[in-house]
């Protein structure tokens, strides 16, 4: 679950009468231009659309949605967290109970994407409340901790799930995280390019403790989506695989 | 100015860390100041009453007294003995002594403890007492209730969630033992199967919650529908954590206060309060994730703050809720989910 800003102990951010958001004007109308609901298909081609009621902060010209999935205590959490606020939580969090969501907006090649992530608990028996979202979600990234190898053995699990309940053509990217921990890793880097080759996924190592390849992550998918959505027949295709590869950088360049 | 003024002055009198080790980062310590002033009063006057009433020491028997007394809120020193009396936890306690340590020493369990290890150094980062260093560190304790509730029903294990759950319980009974036998309370008996593997409670009492919501709040109903929103996607929490880290901790420890005296069903009770509290808030969503934000809001501020106000409006706000009622529906939506398969 997300950490909860306001106070847990005592309560209130506000005194009784303006303590709920009604009482700071209306919201904007914020279309969504990929939601999910009988409005648009699940996973329907999502419309490009400028929402044009939508405060300054909140502009986009497409939405996308995105699932973070992978074992517990794998960094789900931390990696959204590194990629919204550019911060690592050490010790400051909390395991994800159920399902949640942050956005942030990108700007891909001009473009204004609007990334919906949703971050869910990993323990395995919250897939039955997990992965009736699945099928709304247009990219997946899955993620193991190299320091953890029973989360790198529950990938192959995580792959059917997602064969059976997930968009056959959902963009899908295989991450090691935590490469940070040079020290306690037990996953090589070349145990994860094997087992990414196998599948055909592309692989990337990640850290949300030090930010190396959070942004390229997410980078990459809205690059996927967006020209999945927007790109002429003239145009090269965005090859995820190979953007991932040229820009990924190694674990050893970054350490602190 | 002067707001700025009045909750610096109400920084420097409420204390950093609350009775019960949380120490909130951002927090609006002029409004709780304000409501705490008045919650003092009535603190004091119930405290009176439990004191007169459990003179002489000894359980605290079920009766329409303690009921009535409960649901006006177990001052903070009564509560881990009037917990442990009414949800039948100390009889289970004094029926297998020794039973909790010998689970301890039980056999090996790898994958548990794995996964109890995972949530101990990530529950409650914002409390002293659970933090890393701090002496004695309830990690440890945690630790424990949950490796031997794990043993003891092997139908459940480890779910998250209970770690929130069990952390309540040793900071309220500041005992290992006494939060085991709540813990085994509240999963064991008073809770349908939440946290067992197929989760099968959970989304039977989300279903019935969505089915009570369609017969007091159908416009509310309407708006789920029309988005196509699950309830377990808003509520899940609510029912998995029993709304720790949800609430307010004062709110949460009143709602369970009634938890243990009078069942599982407080939970509708509540959530149906805050929906229908706010159901204009709610009705102005216009989309997906704003259905999910205005449902995170509807759980913070003034109204649930005040928790003894809070906890005379679910009893009063959500009418009529019988058990017979409850069980009828979660029959009803019980089924429903198993020929889902």
């Amino acid at each position: 679950m997300s950490r909860k800003k306001t106070p847990k102990s005592k309560g209130g951010s506000a005194p009784a009468t303006s303590a709920l958001p009604a009482a700071k004007g209306p919201r904007p109308v914020r279309p969504e231009t990929a939601r999910a609901g009988p409005e648009a298909p699940p996973n329907g081609p999502p419309q490009p659309g400028r929402s044009s009621l939508g405060g300054g902060g909140d502009i986009y010209d497409v939405a996308f949605k995105v699932m973070l999935v992978g074992d517990s205590g794998v960094g789900k959490t931390c990696l959204l967290v590194r990629f919204k606020d550019g911060a690592f939580l050490a010790g400051t969090f909390i395991s994800t109970v159920g399902i949640d969501f942050r956005n942030k907006i990108l700007d891909v090649d001009g473009m204004k994407v609007k990334l919906q992530i949703w971050d869910t608990a990993g323990q395995e028996r919250f897939r039955s409340v997990t992965h009736a979202y699945y099928r709304d979600a247009h990219a997946l990234l899955l993620l193991y901790d190299v320091t953890n190898k029973a989360s790198f053995d529950s990938i192959q699990a995580w792959l059917t799930e997602i064969q059976e309940y997930a968009q056959r053509d959902v963009v899908l990217l295989l991450l090691g995280n935590k490469v940070d921990s040079a020290q306690e890793r037990v996953v090589r880097r070349e145990d994860g390019e094997q087992l990414a080759k196998e599948f055909g996924l592309p692989f990337m190592e990640t850290s949300a403790r030090t930010g190396l390849n959070v942004d390229l992550a997410f980078t990459a998918v809205a690059k996927e989506l967006k020209q999945r959505l927007t790109k002429a027949p003239s145009e090269p295709r965005f090859q995820l695989h190979d953007y991932v590869k040229r820009e990924g950088r190694g674990a050893s360049c970054c350490r602190p | 100015m002067e707001t700025a003024g009045r909750a610096q002055a109400a920084r420097d009198r409420v204390p950093r860390v609350d009775p019960y080790g949380f120490e909130p980062e951002d927090f609006d310590y002029a409004a709780y100041e304000e409501f705490f002033s008045a919650y003092l009063v009535i603190l004091t006057r119930r405290a009176i009453k439990w004191s007169k009433l459990l003179k002489g020491g000894g359980g605290v028997q079920k009766s329409m007294t303690v009921k009535r007394y409960i649901r006006k809120g177990v001052p903070l020193e009564h509560r881990a003995r009037v917990w442990m009396g009414v949800s039948g936890a100390q009889a289970q306690m004094d029926r297998n002594p020794g039973y909790y340590h010998r689970l301890l020493q039980g056999e090996r369990n790898d994958s548990l403890e794995e996964a109890i290890r995972t949530d101990v150094t990530r529950t409650f980062p914002d409390n002293v007492r659970f933090r890393k260093g701090a002496e004695p560190c309830l990690q440890r304790t945690l630790y424990n209730v949950l490796l031997a509730y794990g043993h003891h029903n092997r139908g459940v294990g480890y779910c998250q969630g209970m770690n929130f759950i069990a952390g309540y319980l040793i900071l309220i009974t500041k005992n290992e033992e006494e939060a085991f036998w709540l813990l085994d309370a509240l999963v064991g008996r008073i809770l349908p199967d939440y946290y067992s593997p197929s989760m099968l409670g959970l989304r039977m009492d989300q279903e019935v919650l969505g089915e009570l919501v369609r017969t007091k709040l159908p416009a509310v109903a309407a708006l789920m529908d029309g988005h196509g929103v699950l309830w377990t996607l808003v509520v899940s929490r609510w029912f998995i954590c029993l709304f720790v880290d949800v609430l307010p901790v004062e709110t949460v420890l009143r709602v369970w206060d009634c938890l243990f005296s009078e069942g599982s069903k407080i939970i509708f009770r509540v959530a149906l309060t805050l929906i229908k509290q706010h159901q204009a808030f709610i009705l102005e969503a216009t989309s997906v994730p704003d259905i999910c934000e205005r449902f995170k809001e509807i759980t913070r501020g003034g109204f649930v703050t005040e928790c003894h106000a809070f906890m005379q409006k679910i009893f009063s706000e959500p009418g009529s809720l019988s058990m017979a009622h409850i069980t009828r529906l979660r029959e009803r939506c019980r089924a429903k989910l198993l020929a889902q398969g």
